[in-house]
């Protein structure tokens, strides 16, 4: 990816992804500091800002957690600046202890936390929508419709921050934030702020006899809101015909605007940008129509709101959403305009496309080729058989989820960050099998620390496996604590992970090289048979820098990696490196097993586990 | 005007994020609203990816729903197979004549068989891409060949000149020559896939 692809003067026209876009728009509103923790769908955007924070001025950092990085901006806000936040939607599970307070206190500096939901679950565990965090923490919530939008809305909630002393929560969604569309530049405000602490310890002090009067000023703030923001560029009226008004939030807009073409009816819209509060006099616009539908994806967030507005009103207008449109999942302009057809009484068929009629095998997302992960996997696959145990696979949220899919099968569960280990250890607490509990360098470091001091404390029987692959690496590989480097590459302190291991007590660290099969077996059988005879936890660190990074690094440095490839008179066809190691670059070929060669990067895990010693590297001599 | 889609379907690693937004590039040089609808996350390779891009004179929705695809590009055959029911009936798919079976599949239908019923199915033109793309000097640059070979095709709204420019200006040095050429070698290939078919 071109380097800077938000960098650029005013009038500079570039095709932007939504979160490019919403980081373009911090870099006009003079932000002070952007953090985060990587998460899918909202890495970029604070990606992008790190590649122009020196151009520009501003702090960026990639912090341990989402709640680390959400206090961080707070500081900033403290220090009268501007500071952006941004995770995705589970990630604000992890910052919402701050977020609620925040909720009271308010802020000084503008201060804007992007929420990245994940409609359909793409890439998450759930797909919770976080609108409903804003209801709850009294933070207003925005949601943009386009990539354009995105950018100048968030120019402009820093403003609205500022005006109505709030954090505010922008809302984006998968489809918004791994959009590109095009996107005009604008000025880039030069506030030239003093950084300045605004002592106020009533207002910063959570203590009892503060909080009530805070918890008054925060309804005062909504209701401010719901009255300011009704006249607000982002939300709009369009004249139609009939008598049905047609509401739509945040992407559905776009869907809804395309149905109504393909349906070729016109009836009134609302564009609704600020989904909570809602503005005051927009609904009592709304509500003078006879019927309202609203179109949203996900929770019938505008819906409820919209109902109780009506109720208070003592108005009767017929509202449906999401009885016409699906709850699950996310929306599309076909499934819109199915929903739109119903109620506004014109036909629609939906499009039919070919098929080609053939089966199709599944194509679930694999460990790349090299990946340490993988010979990790079968390392400890062969340790608890060796120990005579089949062990309860406890396993946690990064590339090394993907040990869930055969031939490993090594997650029973996986649930939210650092969980492996708590829930790991409720399980070993009563279970007569071990536990093994798998967890990433960067979840270890996010959320996987309060859980192995929890299992020495209590000391519970369970052996912690932390895949340490020196970078974040599902999200597109940005540096944590232990990678040595900051957000551009620059050397920064490396926090040990088996350092913190023994010093939280555990008395059993090894680290063994993920590619070293024999040693990473042999290690971990120790392990397993030690928490068994001790009844304490054990952690082995299985090590080995991310394939891609490696590749990435060879090829700029112009060397080749020596490949291997199958001696096809000693192969004995036993399966082991297709079916059991299931390498991608490993297929079979008749009775004989075969190495692409456009997809081998040459780790030589598979020369070490054939048991027939069939692979050897290119240019050698079987 | 409803918008036009062009649904791109291959193998994470293939380099479709990179070929959508450059469609994308080139469609806006041509003064059209566009969105570019990518999925990232959960596995950087080997996973099954689509990417969409719509342009119309509007801005365009990010998903295209199935039925609605004008042109399908696929860059590896199972992975078209499977995106196939995105395309209009009327549509047209470009699809590299390359089988790539999931890794431990069970049942993995042969090169033929897909071709065969793709085909059948749908106009197709299929595109030696593999090839092409290490005679224009990389295995890499199969999107490349693959870019070209849509603007050859006359309905994806580019011209080989603006795919041309954007490529140009996104890869320098040795690489933008070894794209610029694959680009050009997928250009003649589907010209002449489609000259043998207006024969045919």
């Amino acid at each position: 990816m071109a380097s800077a692809r938000i960098s650029g003067e005013a009038g500079t026209r570039k095709l932007l992804l939504g979160n490019e876009a919403i980081a373009r728009g911090a870099v006009e509103a003079g932000i002070s500091a952007a953090t985060a923790y990587p998460g899918t769908p909202s890495t970029e955007i604070v990606e992008a800002l790190a590649e122009v924070a020196e151009e520009y001025g501003f702090y960026v950092e990639w912090s341990t957690n989402e709640k680390v990085a959400l206090e961080v901006a707070i500081g900033v806000s403290m220090m009268g600046l501007r500071a952006l936040t941004a995770m995705k939607h589970v990630g604000l599970n992890v910052a919402s202890d701050p977020l609620m307070s925040l909720g009271y206190t308010g802020v000084v500096g503008g201060l804007v936390i992007v929420t990245a939901d994940d409609p359909n679950a793409h890439s998450s565990q759930n797909e919770q929508d976080n609108r409903i965090y804003g209801m709850h923490a009294y933070i207003p919530v925005f949601e943009p419709s386009g990539v354009q939008e995105a950018k100048d809305m968030t120019r402009e909630l820093f403003d609205l921050s500022e005006k109505y002393s709030t954090a505010v929560l922008l809302r984006t969604t998968t489809r918004l934030s791994h959009s590109r569309g095009e996107v005009v530049f604008g000025e880039v405000a030069g506030l030239n702020r003093e950084a300045r602490f605004h002592k106020d310890p009533e207002r910063w002090a959570l203590l009892p006899p503060y909080s009530l009067k805070k918890h008054r000023e925060a309804l005062e703030r909504v209701e401010k809101l719901r009255e300011g923001l009704g006249g607000w560029r982002f939300n709009w009226f369009v004249e139609g015909a009939g008598d049905t008004l047609v509401v739509s939030a945040g992407v559905a807009h776009m869907y809804v605007a395309e149905a109504l073409e393909a349906l070729g009816v016109k009836p009134p819209l609302l564009k609704i940008s600020s989904v909570y509060p809602l503005p005051g006099r927009l609904v009592e616009k709304a509500l003078e129509f006879s019927r309202i539908v609203v179109v949203e994806e996900l929770e019938p967030v505008v819906e409820h709101q919209l109902r109780v507005a009506a109720s208070e009103a003592g108005k009767t207008p017929k509202i449906v959403g999401k009885e016409l449109f699906p709850r699950v999942g996310e929306l599309n302009a076909q499934l819109v305009a199915l929903g739109l057809a119903k109620v506004l009484g014109v036909r629609y068929e939906p499009l039919q496309g070919p098929s080609a009629g053939v089966e199709l095998p599944p194509r679930p997302p694999t460990l790349c080729p090299g990946c340490g992960h993988r010979s990790a996997y079968y390392a400890v696959k062969l340790a608890a058989m060796r120990a005579r145990t089949n062990p309860v696979w406890a396993n946690d949220i990064g590339c090394y989820t993907l040990g869930f899919y055969p031939p490993f099968r090594m997650a029973d569960f996986t649930w939210s960050m650092g969980s492996a280990l708590g829930i790991g250890m409720g399980i070993s607490r009563f279970s007569k099998e071990p536990v093994v509990a798998f967890i990433g360098d960067s979840t270890f470091f996010h959320a996987g620390v309060p859980g192995l001091i929890n299992a020495v404390y209590n000391r519970y029987p369970i052996v912690v496996v932390v895949m340490d692959n020196e970078i974040t690496a599902m999200t597109g590989h940005q540096p944590h604590p232990g990678s040595g480097v900051g957000p551009l590459g620059e050397p920064r302190p490396r926090v040990s992970i088996e350092e913190i291991a023994k010093a939280c007590g555990v008395e059993f660290v090894e680290v063994v090289p993920a590619y070293d099969v024999w040693r990473l077996r042999d290690a971990t059988e120790r392990a397993i048979r030690y928490v068994r005879e001790k009844g304490l936890p054990a952690v082995v660190v299985a090590r080995q820098r991310c394939a891609l990074v490696e590749l990435r690094e060879k090829r700029r440095k112009g060397e080749k990696p020596t490949l291997y490839r199958v001696v096809e008179e000693k192969c004995i066809g036993c399966g082991v490196c297709v079916d059991r190691f299931a390498c991608p670059a490993i297929v079979r070929e008749g009775k004989v097993a075969k190495i692409l060669p456009e997809l081998c990067v040459g780790c030589g895990v598979c020369a070490t586990i054939c048991p027939a010693k069939a692979i050897v590297p290119v240019g050698e001599e079987a | 005007m409803r918008p036009k889609s062009i649904v791109i379907a291959g193998v994470g690693g293939q380099g479709l994020l990179t070929m959508g937004s450059l469609l994308g590039e080139a469609l806006l040089e041509q003064g059209y609203k566009v969105c570019v609808g990518e999925v990232h996350g959960l596995s950087q390779r080997g996973g099954s990816v689509v990417v969409f891009v719509k342009y119309a004179e509007y801005q365009p929705s990010p998903v295209v729903a199935p039925g609605e695809g004008d042109v399908l590009v696929g860059l590896e055959l199972i992975e078209a197979a499977r995106r196939l029911p995105l395309l209009s009936r009327s549509g047209l798919a470009v699809v590299n004549n390359f089988l790539l079976p999931p890794p431990a599949a069970e049942r993995v239908p042969s090169r033929e068989e897909l071709v065969t019923s793709i085909g059948k199915a749908v106009r197709s033109v299929f595109v030696e891409a593999l090839p092409l793309a290490k005679k224009a000097g990389s295995s890499v640059a199969v999107n490349m060949v693959m870019l070209g070979a849509l603007a050859a095709c006359g309905v994806a709204g580019v011209s080989l000149e603006t795919v041309r420019s954007v490529v140009a200006a996104r890869f320098r040095g040795a690489a933008g020559e070894v794209n610029l050429r694959a680009l050009e070698l997928g250009y003649e290939e589907a010209l002449k896939k489609l000259g043998e078919e207006v024969q045919g």
